[in-house]
Formats: structure tokens, sequence, C-alpha cells
């Protein structure tokens, strides 16, 4: 039942090669490079951009999940701790070409009497980490930049919590460092708040 | 296609192309050093400039032929265009807009794309005639940029300063469906600001718009209408002597 | 063996979408159409509690003497519906199909709002083109 990670990781490597329409790699990430510059401009606010770009990473997340499933054919996680694999595996894989490394953590048991290394309680996490990062290909961060504290690549946090609150699980995501910053390692870190309830129509009447 | 405004590529061009961090800066408020009120853990990193990797250190051919999902980049683009026409007060505007956004990135692409022809070239040359140049941006720039060559290039009948490059199916286009309201729209707008940026860098100044031009077989079909500045048909002029 | 018809239903049981593929189905008015959407999510709902060994995707099938609809719900809650001949063996891999177009012709699009009515011209000629002319 349970799909092991080595497996997602084919999945993915199998719906890149197989599956995927590709665009060249220079044009996606000018393009963002684009944009993040015309936000700055706009809001002249980094702390603002920020946020403008989480804004508009979960507009795409939210449309972006329906290509995901309709291509992946992946039904639904056991556990957050699935879903952390199936992201890093299948999702970074399939639209952006990299695989990040994921690590999961479990919140420590609220009481000792609930048990422990349930990975789908709310407070579980997993952290992505990015080796490459295709939206931060040419990139170097002028100090302005840096002091305002801009998270370049805040886009992806948006895209996560978007595409996951569309299957029903409410995720808080952020980066954590970024190379781009003087970090050693560009970090992601999704958390879970809750499952949403699965929505009951009222009969129409 | 009247030019009333001065075009605000060149003040894009300044803030983003030099390490000047001038018209960059956000105004000073008191905002402008916070970091996001999200959680306590994005306080864990503060940036460390001497740290950064060095951007000269890092070979620029890694992503020439690196690919990423035509997916990942409709997203993007899709929401470029939702983020400008929110912003904007009718089509010519957003066109205009969506042709500022291309034109950045057009600079950096030539700039790569005469960086490569040099170092892969023993007598690197450069165009100086509008034609030759004309035929590299519909062969070599749309295969850098799309993975393809163009369709055709035409030349205008009636206007002499008028040359057009035909694209049957744009790739980053594929997805949108342009509201019968919107019509006259061609979000290829974006890739004339490329165009536009490659011939300003090439020393071919022209003005260059996006149209429509569908057919039956090519519901997509699209027409990049470059029209240049005088300066440049004297030029061609004096060097036929 | 026949397809008749393609219906695309919201979270909230709206129907965004709805086409009438050759001349089979009688036409009924859009209010017509959107109370069956509705009932038919509301339906759905209910059969999707109904499973004897825990959670269910729900109804899948429903069909009469001389059609059946196919019923394919995703994962984010929406629904597409095939209405076709009773035996009709291409109705569901023709769902997913409709699935992967409207990722592409809809989700990518710029001009739509999510939720809403899907009108876009290269989704429909995709339409089309799968599924036949109207």
């Amino acid at each position: 039942m349970a799909t092991t990670s080595k497996q997602y990781k084919a999945i993915g490597e199998d719906i890149w090669k197989g599956r995927t329409e590709k665009i060249n790699a220079e044009l996606f990430a000018l393009t963002y490079g684009a944009l993040v510059v015309q936000l700055i401009q706009d809001y002249e606010d980094y702390a603002e951009v920020n946020k403008q770009l989480e804004k508009m990473g979960y507009n795409i997340g939210t449309r972006l999940i329906e290509d995901f499933l309709a291509r992946s054919s992946i039904g639904r996680c056991a556990d957050f701790r699935e879903t952390g694999e199936v992201v890093a595996k299948v999702g970074f894989k399939a639209f952006l070409n990299i695989t990040p490394t994921v690590t999961h953590s479990s919140p420590p048991p609220p009481s000792p009497t609930r048990g422990s290394g349930q990975s789908n309680t709310a407070g579980s996490s997993f952290t992505l980490t990015l080796d490459e990062n295709p939206l931060a290909e040419f990139v170097e961060l002028p100090e302005e930049a840096l002091e305002g504290g801009l998270w370049f690549s805040n886009v992806l946090c948006g895209v996560l919590r978007g595409a996951l609150e569309m299957i029903q699980m409410q995720v808080q995501a952020n980066f954590v460092s970024d190379v781009l910053r003087g970090d050693e390692t560009t970090e992601i870190r999704v958390t879970l708040l809750k499952y949403l309830e699965e929505e009951v129509p009222v009969g129409d009447d | 296609m009247a030019y009333a405004q001065p075009h605000p590529r060149f003040s894009v061009l300044s803030s983003s192309s030099l390490p000047s961090t001038d018209h960059l800066s956000p105004a000073s408020s008191s905002t402008r050093f916070s970091l996001p009120t999200a959680p306590s853990i994005s306080t864990a990193s503060t940036p460390k400039p001497g740290l950064r990797p060095n951007i000269y250190d890092r070979p620029l051919n890694r992503t020439r032929a690196a690919d990423v999902s035509a997916s990942a980049y409709a997203f993007l683009f899709s929401e470029l265009v939702q983020y400008t026409h929110k912003r904007v007060a009718g089509i010519n505007d957003l066109e205009r807009r969506l042709n500022t956004l291309g034109y950045r990135v057009g600079t950096r692409v030539l700039e790569l794309m005469s960086w490569r022809t040099e170092s892969a070239n023993k007598a690197p040359k450069r165009e100086i005639r509008f034609l030759p140049a004309l035929m590299s941006i519909h062969t070599h720039l749309w295969r850098a940029v799309f993975g393809k060559p163009a369709d055709a290039i035409e030349r205008s009948v009636e206007n002499a300063d008028e040359y057009m490059i035909i694209d049957n199916d744009p790739p980053i286009t594929r997805a949108i469906s342009v509201p019968r309201d919107m019509s006259q729209l061609s979000c290829s707008s974006f890739t004339a600001g490329i165009v536009e940026a490659v011939l300003d860098g090439l020393g071919f100044p022209a003005r260059v718009t996006a149209h429509n031009t569908p057919t039956d077989q090519f519901p997509g079909r699209t027409t990049i209408l470059i029209k240049l500045e005088q300066s440049v048909l004297d030029r061609e002029e004096a060097l036929k002597a | 063996m026949a397809i008749f018809g393609l219906w695309v239903i919201n979270k909230a049981g709206g129907l965004i979408y709805q086409r009438n593929i050759g001349d089979g189905l009688p036409n009924l008015t859009s209010n017509e159409y959107l109370v069956l959407a509705g009932t038919l999510h509301g339906i759905h709902a209910i059969t999707s509690r109904l499973s004897p060994t825990g959670s269910s995707s729900g109804a899948h099938v429903i069909s009469g003497e001389t059609f059946k609809m196919t019923i394919l719900l995703t994962a984010t809650g929406t629904k597409f519906v095939i209405l076709t001949s009773p035996v009709e063996p291409t109705a569901e891999s023709m769902l997913q199909k409709v699935y992967e177009l409207y990722a592409d012709a809809v989700m990518k699009n710029p001009f739509h709002t999510p939720e809403m009515p899907i009108r876009s011209e290269g989704f429909d000629t995709k339409i089309t083109a799968l599924l036949g002319t109207s």
C-alpha cells in the first residue's frame, strides 16, 4: 500500500522524462527575475514584496495542483510524511526538474498518553533542502534587498500552501535559509496546521 | 501606435542591470528592514553578505540546455499576466507593461547569446546590417528562448520601416484564451519586449509590438511587428553605397 | 457507442461547463442543467458516505436504459461528468483526458477565474477535438 520514497522518485523521473513538455530554464529564471524586479518597483518595500510573492505563489498553487493531479494520477497520501515525499520527489521533479532533499520531523507529542510517532498531527513538518534553485539562476541580491529581508524565491512557499490547501491540507510554508542571503543551504519548511474538513454540501432546497 | 509617453524600459534597464541599487531602493520607511511577520523560524536567517556565493564563479553555460516543465512556465506567465492585468487601465497599458517585462528578459538573453557566440567562435562577428540581424533573431534567438525557430519573416509592403516575425504557435501563450471583449490583446507583447531589447542591444532601435493574426490552421498565430527607427534606415542606406 | 455530453461541476456544486456533443441529448434549459448539476452534487456527496468499508469517492457511474453518466471526482473536489451510451468503454479514459485539457486550457489561462464558468475558446476547441463536434 505505502509507496516508498524510491518509488516516488521513479514516478517523478517518469513524469519528467515521458510526460512533460519542456521549456528553456533560462527563460524561466529571467522571467521570474523580471517579475520580482517589477514587484520591487511597485511596492517599494521588501516585506511587502515577500508577501506579494507568497500571494502570487498561492494563486499559482491553487491552479497548478490540478495539472499535477491530472498528470501524476497519484492518490491521497496516507500521512503528512508521505505528502513531503510526493512534493519533493514528484512535484518538484515534474515542474522544475529538481529533487530537494526532504527531512521529516514530528511535533513533540502533546501528552505522553496520545502516543507518538504519528506524522499526521498538526505541527508535523518537513523541510525541503534545495541544492539547485531554477528561479535563482543568475541572481545575486543587492545589499538593499538583503538588508530589506527579501526572500527572492518566496513564490515557492505560496505554491506549496496553495496546492496543499486545495487537497485539504492547511500548511504554513516559509524559507528558513537561502544561499542568496549567504546561508549555507536553501531550505523551505512546510508545517501542517490542520487537515481541512471534507466539505459536505448542504442539500439543495 | 503612438508613443506619447517615454517608454519605461529605460528606467527599468538602469535599475535592473546596474549594480547600483538607487532605483531599486524601497522608499525609506519603518517597515523597510522588517522581516515578514511569519513564525519565529524565519528570523533564523540574518543575511551574511560576506558568505554569499560569488555569482561570477558559476559556469554561465550550466543552464544553456537546462529545462523546466512548460507547465511551470505557463503558470508563472499566467500569474504575471494576471498581476499586470490587475494594475492597468486598458489593453494598451497591459501590452506596454508586458513589453517592459519582456524587455528585461531580452537584454539578458542577448548578453548570454553574444557571450556564447563569442566563446564558441574564433572570429566572432557583429552584425551591422539589419537583415542578417533579423534572420538571427528569427532563428537563433527563437531557438535559444523557445526551443524552435520562428516560422517566417516578412517585410511590410506599405511601410519600408516595418518588418514582421511570424510564430504560428507561440509556446508561452498556448494556454491563454483572451476573452472576447479584449480580443485585441496579444500576450506575446512580452515576446515583443524581448525582441525590442535584443534589437536595441544590437544597435537597431525599433518599436516592437505583437498582434494576433490567426488562421484556421493556426489559431494562435502571432505577428511580431518591428518598426525601425529612421536612424536605422538611414544607416542601412549609407551602408548600401 | 457514443458520447453525448460533458459537464464540469465546481466544488460548491455549480455547473461551470456544459456541452452537448452531437444531437443525441434533448436541450434542457440552462436552469434545468443547473438544478441537475446541483442535485447530482448533493447525491454524490451522500453516496460518498455510504461505503461499507470506510471512506469512498462516491458514486462513479449512474446508468439508465439508454445512457450512463460517468463521474470523475478530483482530489480538489471538482467533478467531471461525461454522458455516454450505456456501453461506452472509453468513458473513463476520456474523463481523464478532459481533466488534462482542463489543467492546460483552463487552469493555465490567466483570464479564467477558478470556480467560475469556463469561457475559453481554447478549451472548447480542445474538447471538440477530443469528443467530437457538437
